[in-house]
C-alpha cells in the first residue's frame, strides 16, 4: 500500500513537471479552454448515461429496444469517455501534486474507476441482454446512476475543497 | 434605472442574503446547476444529433421530440431555478461580468432558434420526419443549437473565471 501511495505520488510529481504541465499552466487560456472541452464531453456523457438507464428503468424510446439504443449510442458514449480522460489527464497534470493530497479528487478517482468498470463489464452485458429480469434490470441501471453520480460529486467537490484547504493555509 | 434598482432588490432579498452569506447554500445550488446541465445538454446535443443525421438515425425526429421534451423542459426549469438562484446571491457582480452578458444574449439566441424551428420546419415535422436524411434547414437548426448552447456553457464557465471565489 505504501509503494503504491509512493508510486502514485512520484506519478504526480512527474505530471507536475511534464511538458503539459507546464504548457498548460503558463497559458492564460489553455486550461479554460480544455476545461469547455471537458464540460461538453460531460454533458453529452451525462445524457446518454440518463438515457440508457432511463430506457433499463422501463422508460419506452419510441420502438427501439434498450438494446438497438445501446448499439446507437455506444460510439458516442466511448468517444465522450475518451474525451474526458484526455482532458482530465491534461487539466490534472496542471496541478496534480495539489489534487494527489485533495481528498475530493481520491473520491472521484475511485468512482471513476468502479463507474468504467461496471460500464465495461455488468452495465454492458445487461443492455444487450433483452432478455434480462425487470429487477436486475432496474438495480443496474441505479447502481450506474449512482457510481457516475459519485464521480459527478467528487469532481465538483474538489474546486471547494481546494478553497478551503488554502483559505486555512493563507490565514 | 430600473435594471440597478431590481438588482438592489433581489440583492437584498432574504434568499439573495442567504445565498450570498451562508456557507452551503451557495454550493449546494451550484452543484444542482451543473448536475441537471448534463442531462439537460446531453438531450440537446442528442437531438441535434439526430437533426443533423448523425444519431439515432433509425428513430423518427418526433419520437425522440416527444421523448426528450419532458424531461428538457423539466431539466431547464431546474437550470433557470438555480442559475437566478446564484445570480440572486450578488446580481450587481455578475452583470458587470462580460460572460454573464454573453451569456444571457447566447441563451437568448438558443431560444429564438427553438421557436423560428417550431414556427417553420417543425411545423411541418409530421412531412420529413421519418426520412432517413433530413432537411438542410433541420441540419442548420442543429448546427445553431449546437454552436448556442456550447456558447452559453463556455461563457458560464468564463464567469466562473472572471468572479473571485467568495
Amino acid at each position: 500500500m505504501h509503494a503504491l501511495a509512493n508510486w502514485t505520488l512520484e506519478f504526480c510529481r512527474w505530471c507536475n513537471e511534464s511538458f503539459f504541465g507546464h504548457t498548460i499552466r503558463d497559458s492564460a487560456w489553455l486550461f479554460p479552454f480544455i476545461e469547455v472541452f471537458h464540460l461538453l464531453a460531460l454533458g453529452l456523457l451525462g445524457g446518454i448515461i440518463v438515457m440508457l438507464n432511463l430506457s433499463l428503468l422501463g422508460f419506452r424510446f419510441g420502438s427501439a429496444s434498450t438494446r438497438e439504443l445501446a448499439r446507437e449510442l455506444r460510439p458516442w458514449m466511448l468517444g465522450c469517455i475518451l474525451i474526458m480522460l484526455l482532458s482530465g489527464f491534461l487539466l490534472f497534470s496542471t496541478e496534480a501534486v495539489k489534487l494527489y493530497g485533495n481528498w475530493a479528487f481520491q473520491l472521484k478517482m475511485i468512482f471513476l474507476l468502479l463507474a468504467l468498470l461496471f460500464t465495461a463489464t455488468l452495465h454492458r452485458r445487461v443492455l444487450d441482454a433483452p432478455q434480462t429480469g425487470a429487477a436486475l434490470r432496474a438495480v443496474t441501471a441505479i447502481v450506474s446512476l449512482l457510481l457516475w453520480l459519485g464521480v459527478g460529486l467528487g469532481g465538483r467537490a474538489i474546486g471547494y475543497v481546494t478553497t478551503a484547504a488554502s483559505a486555512v493555509a493563507g490565514s | 434605472m430600473i435594471l440597478d434598482s431590481t438588482f438592489v432588490w433581489l440583492h437584498d432579498t432574504a434568499f439573495g442574503t442567504l445565498i450570498r452569506e451562508s456557507t452551503w447554500a451557495e454550493p449546494i445550488v451550484e452543484t444542482i446547476h451543473v448536475l441537471t446541465l448534463t442531462v439537460f445538454l446531453g438531450f440537446v446535443i442528442l437531438l441535434d444529433l439526430r437533426l443533423l443525421d448523425l444519431a439515432l438515425r433509425r428513430t423518427p425526429v418526433s419520437t425522440v421530440f416527444r421523448q426528450l421534451n419532458p424531461w428538457l423542459f423539466g431539466a431547464f426549469a431546474i437550470m433557470l431555478i438555480t442559475g437566478l438562484s446564484l445570480f440572486a446571491g450578488d446580481p450587481v457582480l455578475f452583470y458587470g461580468t462580460i460572460f454573464f452578458k454573453l451569456k444571457m444574449i447566447m441563451l437568448l439566441a438558443a431560444a429564438l432558434n427553438v421557436v423560428v424551428f417550431n414556427f417553420t420546419l417543425g411545423r411541418r415535422l409530421v412531412q420529413w420526419d421519418s426520412r432517413a436524411v433530413t432537411p438542410a434547414g433541420a441540419k442548420l437548426t442543429g448546427i445553431l443549437s449546437l454552436v448556442l448552447w456550447i456558447s452559453v456553457v463556455a461563457c458560464g464557465r468564463g464567469i466562473a473565471y472572471v468572479l473571485p471565489p467568495p
